[in-house]
Order: structure tokens, then C-alpha cells, then sequence
């Protein structure tokens, strides 16, 4: 028997000798932290499932969108507002590898959805609305708001995980435009949305042609970053991975999990990562977006406050982000922007970048509400933001997706402006 | 002959890379360099290359969690 026990013993010994694990393994504070967190968020995956499988499927694409951006550093005003600011358009390219990504899904999708598109027959979920004024002002009121807020709606949820006291603040300047524009919600209704044509591009082009049209405007958009980068002179590379020296297994799986887990990932996998999981969501069960549901929680509160908007039109026909108001506390979407929150504060455990930190300049929570209340009008009256007026719009092959971007861009210009003369 | 100092905690991006930009311009002949305090992780790559446009090398070091120094000084 001992013989037998030693024998197994100096056995897993050799084992561990020969992986490089002669020390035994020790994890780390931030590891044990972020394995900590990682179980908490399987429980209420657990408990969410008892609500039923959409709340289960919707916090675990939150968790993996709030890791993903969180890694990644994924942010859509630094990809329009550099272009800008510093002439390079560093995270513009991981963004336009995201949208070609997320078409060629989409796009394979929607052809099994819709067959025959000449027929004039919409997809039903995908992002396809109404064009008119509320677009581009939406689009130009968002650039200018994320800019000053220092991050969009996507950018300021994660970094809520990642314990930026601001974009907590963001988020109620946010909630505070969503409300304002479902107070003139009737009004832009009656005047632009209810009257404006949805143009979705297989309709006309047939699916082959509009996915070809749609990966020719990216490759533009790309030979335009490029061009204005050369005007700029300059390169920028991303952060060199340094890894152990080792050779063993043992250093080798180390420095994988540092890969991903604690440096920075290029904003290109970021991108590509984020368009992949977006074409999922949507074959799951729509594509990613989260307005709509932050107007419920807004309209919600003033309701109970008696100050709602009372009764808005058209919202049934409309897909994407527009303002949603029906359902119960436990909507689906609620895990979504939540499981993004939660996704991201792992992310940065596990990275030992997070901290509970607050701005010391007072005009930055200016910023924030403000920068955020004007962004979230925009996306209120354009029916999405970044995520659902762009990044599941271009892919939905969407015309309103290419009005919003322009838009996005004039008004980053217009924001990046504003904020060199804020100290 | 000695580093200056700059402490951009609390504040994300773009304020302190247009914060170190500001400071580095303004570094006179007896400054060695600058030393930028920072706890905003996308800093560690904004920085670096803007102070690299000015002509100044960059090293990181991991001071806290998460807190980094990054000294810039004059590259030959």
C-alpha cells in the first residue's frame, strides 16, 4: 500500500517537474478575485435561468461582451475622435474589422430570413429604420455627447465595471437624454419617423450585391483612414507582448493566460471578436443593442414618479433600439447591459486594473452629465447609439447604419473641438 | 538636473496624454524628463507614442493595482 501511495506521489512529481510546476502552482490576488467574481456571475446565470433561457443566453452574451470590450479597450469615441485629435486611426481599423466581420454574418442570416428580398419584405429584428432629420441630428447630438463625455453608451457600461465613478455619471446624464427625447419623441414622430423611408440595400442590390457594396464602403472608409494617417506621419504599434523566457509548459500556458487575460488585446481581435458575437446574438435572437431597453428603465422610473411621457407613437413597428416600454422588471435585456457591467468588471480583476476611481476636476462631471444627456437624446431620437444605429446597422445592410456613421463622425468633430478648450 | 512630475490620476482619455503633451512642451533644457502618474490603462499606450512624436523614449513600470509610472525622457 505505502509503496504503492509513494509510488503515484513521486509520480505526479515527475509530472509536475517535467511541466515546469516544481514549485506547485500559487494563484495570484487578482486570479483569485477574478475566479471569485467569475463563480458569482455563474450563479446568477443559474438564477437567471430560473426566469427562463432568453435571461440565462443574454447574461452570458453580456458577460462576453463586457469582457471582450473590456480587454480590448474597445471604444467608439477614441475610434472617431483620434481621427480627429491625432490624426491615427488605430481603433477606426479594429472597428471597420468588426463591421466587415459582423456583415458577413448578418448578411448570411438575413439571406436565409428573407430569400427573395426584391419582394420589398424586411428582416424582421434587424436594424433597419426609418431615414429622415431625427438621424442626422441624432447622429451629430451623439458624436458631439460621447466625445465630451470621454465614451459612448458601450464604452461608459464597461467602464462602470471597471470602477469609473464618471461613467456611472455618464450613465445618468444618459437616462436623463433618453427621457428627454421621449418627451419629444411625438413630435419628431409626426414630423421625420413615421414618414421616413427604411431602406434596407438586398431590397434593390439583392443580398449578394448589397454584402459586395457594403465591404466596398468599408474598404473605403479604411484607404481614407490610411491616407489621413500618412498626412499625420505617424505609426503607432500597438504594446509588444513580452513574454517569460521559459520554456517550459508551465510558462508557456502562463504567458497564453497573461495574453488574455492582463495585457491588452489588439483592437483589431477586439473588433473582429465583438462582429462575431454580434452575428451570433442576432441569430440567437436580435442583434446587439441596448437603448431601447435603458428608455424602459428611464420611462419606467418617471412614470412612478408621475412625470412619463405619457403616450408614444409607432413604437410597436419599430425594430433595433427604438424606445421599448412594454415588459416587466425582469426583461431580458436587462441581463444584457447588466452582464455587460459584470463581463467587464472581471475582465478587470483579472487584469488588476480595476479601482473605484473619481475624476478630481470638478468640470469632468460637468462632462459627463452633459456630454452623456446630449448623447442620449441623440440616441433616443436615432434609435440607437453606437451599437445599434451603427455597429448592427452597417451589417444589417441598412442604409440609416451609413447616415448615423457620417453623422457620428461630424459630430466627434465638432466634440473634439469642445474639448480642447476644456482643460 | 531632474525629472518633473505630472499626476494625471482620475482622469481618462484624452486628458492625460493632451496633459503629458502639454508638459512635455513646456520642459526646459534643465529638465531631464517627465514622470507621469496614471491609473487609466489605455494611458499606457496613448502616452507613450504622442511623447515618442515630441522625441521622447517612454518606460512603464506596474507602481500599484492599477497604478503606473511612465518616464519619459529625452531620446538621443
Amino acid at each position: 500500500m505505502t509503496t504503492n501511495v509513494n509510488k503515484s506521489r513521486s509520480f505526479l512529481q515527475t509530472v509536475a517537474n517535467e511541466l515546469g510546476y516544481s514549485q506547485g502552482v500559487t494563484l495570484g490576488s487578482r486570479v483569485r478575485a477574478g475566479l471569485a467574481a467569475s463563480a458569482a456571475a455563474l450563479v446568477i446565470l443559474f438564477i437567471a435561468g430560473q426566469f427562463g433561457n432568453q435571461m440565462g443566453l443574454f447574461w452570458t452574451f453580456g458577460l462576453a461582451f463586457g469582457f471582450v470590450l473590456q480587454r480590448s479597450r474597445f471604444c467608439f469615441a477614441s475610434a472617431f475622435r483620434d481621427i480627429f485629435l491625432l490624426g491615427h486611426g488605430r481603433t477606426m481599423k479594429g472597428l471597420l474589422i468588426g463591421l466587415v466581420v459582423a456583415t458577413l454574418g448578418f448578411a448570411l442570416f438575413m439571406s436565409k430570413l428573407v430569400p427573395n428580398p426584391a419582394l420589398g419584405i424586411l428582416p424582421p429584428d434587424a436594424n433597419v429604420l426609418p431615414l429622415g432629420w431625427h438621424m442626422v441630428v441624432g447622429g451629430v447630438l451623439f458624436g458631439i455627447g460621447m466625445v465630451v463625455a470621454g465614451g459612448c453608451v458601450s464604452g461608459s457600461i464597461y467602464r462602470m465595471g471597471e470602477g469609473y465613478v464618471a461613467s456611472w455619471v455618464s450613465f445618468g446624464g444618459i437616462m436623463m437624454g433618453l427621457l428627454l427625447a421621449a418627451y419629444s419623441w411625438n413630435w419628431w414622430w409626426d414630423w421625420q419617423i413615421s414618414r421616413g423611408p427604411r431602406i434596407w440595400l438586398p431590397t434593390y442590390l439583392g443580398h449578394a450585391g448589397s454584402v459586395i457594396v457594403t465591404l466596398l464602403g468599408l474598404l473605403v472608409v479604411y484607404l481614407l483612414v490610411l491616407w489621413w494617417e500618412s498626412r499625420s506621419g505617424m505609426v503607432i504599434p500597438d504594446m509588444p507582448f513580452r513574454g517569460s523566457n521559459e520554456e517550459t509548459f508551465a510558462a508557456r500556458l502562463g504567458d497564453g493566460l497573461k495574453r488574455i487575460f492582463v495585457h491588452g488585446w489588439p483592437v483589431a481581435i477586439g473588433g473582429a471578436v465583438l462582429g462575431g458575437l454580434n452575428a451570433l446574438l442576432f441569430i440567437a435572437a436580435h442583434p446587439w443593442g441596448f437603448t431601447g431597453e435603458v428608455s424602459r428603465w428611464t420611462v419606467g422610473i418617471a412614470n412612478v414618479l408621475g412625470i412619463g411621457p405619457g403616450e408614444l407613437k409607432g413604437l410597436a413597428n419599430l425594430p433595433g433600439c427604438a424606445m421599448d416600454l412594454g415588459g416587466g422588471i425582469l426583461h431580458h435585456m436587462l441581463f444584457l447591459v447588466w452582464g455587460m457591467v459584470f463581463g467587464s468588471f472581471i475582465a478587470s480583476l483579472f487584469a488588476g486594473e480595476f479601482k473605484i476611481r473619481a475624476p478630481r476636476q470638478k468640470v469632468r462631471y460637468v462632462q459627463a452629465i452633459g456630454g452623456g444627456t446630449v448623447m442620449g437624446y441623440g440616441a433616443g431620437i436615432a434609435m440607437g447609439c453606437t451599437i445599434g444605429s451603427f455597429f448592427s446597422a452597417i451589417p444589417s445592410l441598412a442604409l440609416n447604419g451609413w447616415v448615423f456613421a457620417l453623422c457620428l463622425a461630424v459630430g466627434a468633430w465638432m466634440g473634439t473641438k469642445i474639448i480642447q478648450r476644456i482643460p | 538636473m531632474a525629472l518633473k512630475q505630472l499626476d494625471v490620476r482620475g482622469d481618462i482619455c484624452p486628458y492625460p496624454m493632451m496633459k503629458t503633451v502639454q508638459a512635455l512642451k513646456k520642459l526646459t533644457a534643465q529638465d531631464e524628463g517627465l514622470e507621469v502618474i496614471t491609473d487609466h490603462a489605455p494611458a499606457l499606450e496613448t502616452i507613450p507614442t504622442q511623447a515618442a512624436r515630441l522625441g521622447y523614449a517612454a518606460q512603464i513600470d506596474e507602481t500599484g493595482s492599477p497604478e503606473w509610472r511612465i518616464t519619459l525622457t529625452r531620446s538621443v
